[in-house]
């Protein structure tokens, strides 16, 4: 029931199997955003009090400035 | 989505369905049992299952019922109502069992009580399953058959014909169990196993069935429902047919509802095959002790075959 963790991050493991449910390609975790970008789909989906919503009608479509990783930093999730 | 789709179930009615259905407590009796079945059923398996998934966990279904068993180490929770996730334990996420979103070998064990009955696609959502299972994985999972709500169907169609000469779908359709286990084998699914049971409960009335349904966040989301309102004189119809054809001695009324449980795994080698046409190693009938006859039959077929 309780968890020690900060309920409002998202749990990595998760993260690590998950895929785009439209093309079941990779996504990228936009920490600041907190969202999870499917490049491939233009889609970008939410992660809302920690919890990941992989729901195409929920998801942001993308600009057509935004595309690959705009930071590539040492601290990628 | 697209227009070439044939889509039965409204998802996003559904889903607003289902959120509604979050903000209530009291009415997931029929879950429950549902939930109480898998947990059963996975008592019987000796294999561990580290890593599971839940489907339509509506808030924690399974979870709290399965008391170590299974060997569950890690349990993922998804709902596709984002407020039935928030409430489950985390790992949680929000996700619809026809677009799944987890990379192919993700879980050693799936889980979903009700899960799929609202589906689509179902031999899509399937064939999706089995790819988030691990060879050797475990698909274990239930949804209501086409006897649920039976009395209900039976008394809205009589009514509609008797006050509106006509009838539109008021009951969304449900599974035959006949075609569930070939399904599961379409799927690239091993040892089906399909199994049925029936839960009778009961009402004051049809209406108050028709709000259960309600809370439960199980009322029609058919696409082709009728989108005006219901007529007064029709709904007192349909419940004064209910009440004659299935009322009980006591002055309430029955409802079935139908759970198919499936069971079905993820191919590996370790599971038993049939053999292979002609690999037998002894004759039937020098088992038997009788004489062969042959049947006529050519040992190689004809060239153009295939």
């Amino acid at each position: 029931m309780s968890s020690s963790k900060d309920a409002s991050e998202v749990d990595p493991k998760l993260l690590e199997i998950l895929v785009c449910p439209l093309t079941k390609g990779p996504l990228r975790y936009d920490r600041a955003r907190q969202e999870l970008v499917s490049d491939q789909a233009r889609l970008a989906y939410p992660i809302r009090d920690g919890i990941p919503i992989m729901l195409v009608d929920e998801a942001r479509a993308l600009g057509d400035d935004e595309g690959a990783p705009p930071r590539p930093g040492p601290a990628a999730a | 989505m697209g227009p070439n789709n044939i889509a039965v179930f409204d998802r996003r009615a559904l889903r607003q369905r289902r959120d509604r259905a979050a903000d209530r407590t009291g009415f997931g009796f029929l879950f429950e049992a549902a939930a109480e079945r898998l947990a059963d059923r996975l008592e019987d398996v000796t294999r561990r299952f580290p890593v599971a998934l839940e489907l339509g966990c509506r808030g924690g279904l399974v979870a709290p019922r399965l008391a170590g068993r299974g060997g569950i180490e890690r349990l993922v929770a998804s709902d596709p109502s984002p407020r039935f996730a928030a409430r489950a334990a985390a790992p949680r996420l929000a996700a619809d069992p026809e677009f799944l979103p987890f990379a192919p070998a993700s879980f050693d064990l799936i889980l979903g009580a009700l899960a799929l009955h609202w589906v689509n696609d179902l031999p899509g959502a399937l064939l999706q399953l089995r790819r988030a299972l691990r060879p050797d994985g475990l698909l274990l999972v239930s949804l209501l058959g086409g006897e649920t709500l039976r009395e209900l169907r039976q008394a809205w169609m009589e009514a509609e014909l008797e006050e509106e000469g006509g009838v539109s779908p008021r009951v969304s359709p449900f599974a035959d169990p006949r075609d569930l286990g070939g399904l599961l084998q379409r799927a690239g699914l091993a040892l089906p196993v399909v199994d049925s049971d029936r839960l009778t409960v009961t009402y004051p009335d049809a209406l108050a069935l028709m709000r259960d349904l309600r809370g439960m966040g199980e009322s029609n989301a058919v696409a082709e429902r009728r989108r005006r309102f219901t007529r007064r004189a029709t709904l007192a119809r349909a419940a004064a047919r209910y009440a004659a054809a299935f009322g009980r001695p006591d002055g309430r009324i029955a409802a079935s509802f139908e759970i198919v449980t499936l069971t079905a795994w993820a191919p590996h080698d370790s599971q038993p095959k049939p053999l292979r046409p002609g690999s037998a190693r002894a004759r039937l009938a020098e088992a038997l002790g009788a004489a062969e006859h042959s049947a006529g039959d050519r040992a190689a077929p004809p060239a153009d075959c295939g």
